[in-house]
């Protein structure tokens, strides 16, 4: 009796970690509805869920690589180069291949693939010439940024004759569109993976301490380089799901998203030191990020605001979030 | 001439987070001498000393020093008072100066036109590592580039010279388990030291897991069992025996190192090494490793065997010669390519390389063996608690369950939940880099029980024993490394023990 008491008490700042996100949430939908009534309607809520589905991809991916304590500071680029490739490929394709199925289907698998290669090579990089992925990714970030612009200079519209390639986007079971679910889903997968496979629990023992896990007979290297692989997967996946959503690419799509990918993340309690968090609280986060930036826009905040708005928000979810018991420090 | 007291400490009580650590204890002590504490692994050794330095304030209690109330805020209040205090984990900066080490905190004292003024910290730092005994070391040395033991003595240096420069006033040295990183012979520096301060006046409290230790410097022994007193007594009338009744609230009823229960290895040879090296470590390094065997290597630290141990579980790479696990040539680059073979090391720095802190004890101890887990290709989370279960129960591991963090675990007991992921781990030849470091007696019984149940189940072991006396006492075999090479072999049987003596010849 007396051990629980004293744990109530020294776990509320614990507590305000769990529950941060979900305050956040709420008060965020309170606050946009009282400033802008419209901000409730169902077409604004359709349109926000439908929104969220590339980030929650991205995020998935990039989850567990905070849990290693490692980052990735490229994806929003490397999402970029997806985004320019898959539909330089389309159009490319559509030239040879007359069934719009199969174009997509294979623009999507190559682009997939460069995605994959792209998150092995920087993963090794990151392992095996031990360059901090944080300055490793850096350079990969500018690396992808030239090279979306070398595939495409300029923004490029899907041609008429394709849309059919994209109409899985738009369909709806209810509120909910097919994007969104394929999302859900993915970050199912990866929990289940993250939770019961020894993968999962060798990413978790890595981030918590990767001497030991090293020690205890972990593949920290391979795991490392999956965990990337399946960064570069989910990167060019979103890129996809922003080709479809927008019917069109652009090169620098892409950018935005690496510090809304992270705030997502931490807001959902995933530590930026590794070992610790849970994917499925990435969706929450996800939803809150989706939720400012829709809100911003519907009460009129002025774009250039918005990422202040992001910089604030990461700022105070990692102070939150950050174990300051611990003497090691993030970056690894 | 009746001996003053110095410091004295009255019913002490303490509680964490709801548990009670310590549950009223004393401890007096008087001018010039050495006093033992002892006790088991949760015994409330170490948070009385954290207690008495200032490092967290008692529950509730009363404490006494130079016969005026005292109740030290923060350790810098307790070093002013003449106490300091060589804490377990080691607290010295490693990328700084053996001197910057020693005055850290004091280098106000050195100062010249606002700039510090090195030349004088080092004489000076020169001088208290004289006073030390330790006038080999170069004090512009950097610490990471330093031994353990080294630094060690350079910890002792350090808090010498804080409760030194109080004044001529006696000073009150706390030292908690500060051998257990020493060899022999740096063990004997350390007492020739502490004896020295003693002469002058000095006390010291010496906390250690090692009973012959604290009855060969100690005066009188203070014995505490589950926060309380278990009783005090003069080492004069002290031995191993009764310290170990009472710590332990029970008798040794078997040999500690259960020999009867040593058996004979088999002829298969598991691991062999041939000229094995390692560049700037050791080489020229050739054994055999037979089934069902313990191997003890003996050697003092830098010796190689810390390093011939991480190229056998695959964390380093042999630069010359063989290795061969079970017949077949292997060259291993990382500790999971040697796991598939069997082989699994209990690593020397728990907290740095053992445990995995922010996980539960059950993930800990599935750690090395998740694929044994594997149900229709995911892991099943009711064979996982089972293991847990299992383990908890087999080692006695002192926690509140499967779930509990390994953070919140006493020393000795995340020591067995390493131990457990081992043993999980059915690996077949296990390297025991110290096993029984900073472990209390109770349990090292059972490690040792444990690691006899091991190579009785045709396990192989390879050990470096946290004495040397647990070296001799545990193993078949034992070999002695010295510079990087293996000096001496000797056959251990159960009724023919080499002596430490002629050990401890070829280790020098």
């Amino acid at each position: 009796m007396l051990k629980n008491q004293a744990k109530t008490k020294l776990n509320f700042r614990e507590n305000l970690q769990r529950y941060f996100c979900f305050a956040v949430l709420l008060l965020l939908v309170i606050a946009f509805t009282i400033m802008e009534p419209r901000f409730l309607n169902a077409a604004n809520i359709v349109n926000l869920l439908s929104d969220s589905a590339p980030l929650m991809i991205m995020a998935a991916g990039m989850t567990p690589i905070l849990l290693l304590g490692s980052i990735d500071l490229s994806i929003g680029a490397m999402c970029s180069v997806g985004n320019v490739l898959v539909l330089t490929l389309m159009m490319n394709l559509a030239n040879t291949i007359s069934n719009p199925a199969i174009v997509i289907l294979l623009s999507i698998i190559l682009t997939a693939m460069v995605g994959i290669l792209s998150g092995i090579i920087m993963g090794t990089i990151h392992v095996k010439l031990k360059v901090p992925s944080f300055i490793a990714s850096l350079a990969f970030m500018s690396i992808f940024q030239s090279a979306a612009l070398l595939i495409s200079r300029a923004p490029q519209a899907l041609p008429k004759k394709l849309y059919s390639t994209v109409k899985w986007y738009s369909i709806h079971f209810g509120p909910i569109g097919l994007p969104l679910i394929l999302a859900m889903l993915l970050i199912v997968v990866f929990y289940i993976i993250l939770t019961y496979t020894p993968f999962g629990k060798g990413i978790y023992a890595i981030g918590a301490n990767e001497r030991a896990a090293r020690i205890a007979g972990i593949k920290v290297d391979k795991y490392k380089i999956i965990a990337f692989a399946m960064n570069g997967f989910c990167a060019t996946l979103g890129a996809v799901f922003l080709m479809a959503k927008s019917k069109s690419s652009a090169p620098t799509v892409g950018d935005a998203f690496t510090l809304m990918v992270i705030s997502a993340i931490v807001l959902g309690g995933t530590s930026l030191i590794g070992g610790a968090g849970n994917i499925l609280k990435t969706i929450i986060g996800v939803f809150t990020v989706a939720i400012i930036k829709n809100g911003m826009t519907t009460v009129g905040v002025n774009v250039y605001w918005q990422k202040v708005v992001y910089g604030v928000i990461i700022l105070i979810a990692i102070a939150i979030a950050a174990d300051r018991s611990s003497r090691s420090f993030v970056v690894k | 001439m009746e001996k003053k007291l110095l410091f004295s400490a009255k019913n002490i009580t303490k509680s964490f987070h709801g548990t009670q650590a310590l549950k009223g204890v004393d401890l007096d002590v008087y001018e010039g001498e050495v006093v033992g504490l002892i006790g088991e692994n949760g015994a409330g050794k170490s948070t009385l000393l954290k207690i008495i330095i200032g490092a967290q304030p008692q529950s509730s209690g009363d404490m006494i020093m130079h016969a005026n109330e005292f109740a030290p805020k923060d350790p810098m209040e307790a070093n002013a008072e003449g106490i300091g205090m060589v804490f377990q984990e080691q607290s010295l900066i490693v990328n700084l100066s053996v001197g910057q080490n020693i005055f850290f905190g004091h280098e106000k004292d050195f100062k010249q036109y606002g700039f510090v003024n090195w030349s004088k910290m080092y004489a000076e730092a020169r001088k208290v590592l004289d006073e030390v005994g330790c006038n080999n070391i170069n004090p512009r040395k950097k610490v990471i580039d330093l031994n353990f033991a080294t630094r060690q003595m350079i910890e002792i240096a350090k808090v010498v010279n804080v409760t030194k420069s109080g004044s001529d006033q006696k000073c009150l040295i706390l030292l908690d388990e500060p051998t257990s990183v020493l060899n022999e012979i740096e063990v004997q520096r350390l007492f020739v030291e502490i004896r020295k301060l003693t002469q002058k006046g000095h006390s010291v409290i010496f906390v250690s897991h090692r009973l012959d230790e604290v009855l060969e410097i100690s005066d009188r022994v203070y014995i505490y069992k589950d926060g309380e007193n278990a009783g005090n007594m003069k080492t004069s009338e002290a031995n191993e025996a009764k310290l170990y009744e009472a710590m332990v609230g029970r008798g040794t009823t078997t040999e500690y190192y259960k020999l009867e229960k040593q058996s004979k290895p088999q002829q298969g040879v598991v691991l062999e090494a041939k000229d094995l090296g390692l560049w700037g470590s050791f080489k020229h390094c050739s054994f055999k490793l037979h089934k069902g065997e313990i191997l003890g290597i003996a050697g003092v630290v830098g010796s190689g065997k810390e390093e011939l141990c991480s190229i056998i579980c695959g964390d380093e790479k042999n630069t010359s010669g063989e290795l061969f696990v079970n017949g077949k040539r292997k060259n291993y680059s990382s500790p999971s390519q040697a796991l598939k073979d069997g082989i699994l090391m209990i690593p020397k720095e728990r907290l740095v390389e053992g445990i995995v802190r922010g996980l539960s004890v059950g993930d800990n101890i599935a750690l090395s063996n998740a694929k044994n887990l594997l149900k229709n290709g995911l892991i099943s989370k009711k064979k996982m608690n089972e293991q847990a279960d299992q383990w908890i129960d087999t080692l006695r591991i002192k926690t509140t369950g499967r779930q509990e963090l390994l953070i919140q675990l006493s020393g000795g007991n995340q020591q067995k939940v390493v131990f457990a992921r081992a043993l999980a781990s059915e690996a077949d030849i296990i390297i025991l880099n110290h096993p029984t470091r900073g472990v209390d007696v109770g349990a090292k019984e059972e490690i040792y029980s444990l690691i006899r149940d091991i190579v009785a189940a045709g396990k192989s072991v390879i050990l470096l024993g946290d004495t040397l006396d647990e070296c001799i006492g545990m193993s078949n075999r034992i070999f002695v490394m010295k510079d990087g090479l293996i000096t001496g072999e000797f056959n251990a049987d159960a009724n023919e023990k080499p002596t430490q003596v002629s050990i401890v010849s070829m280790m020098m």
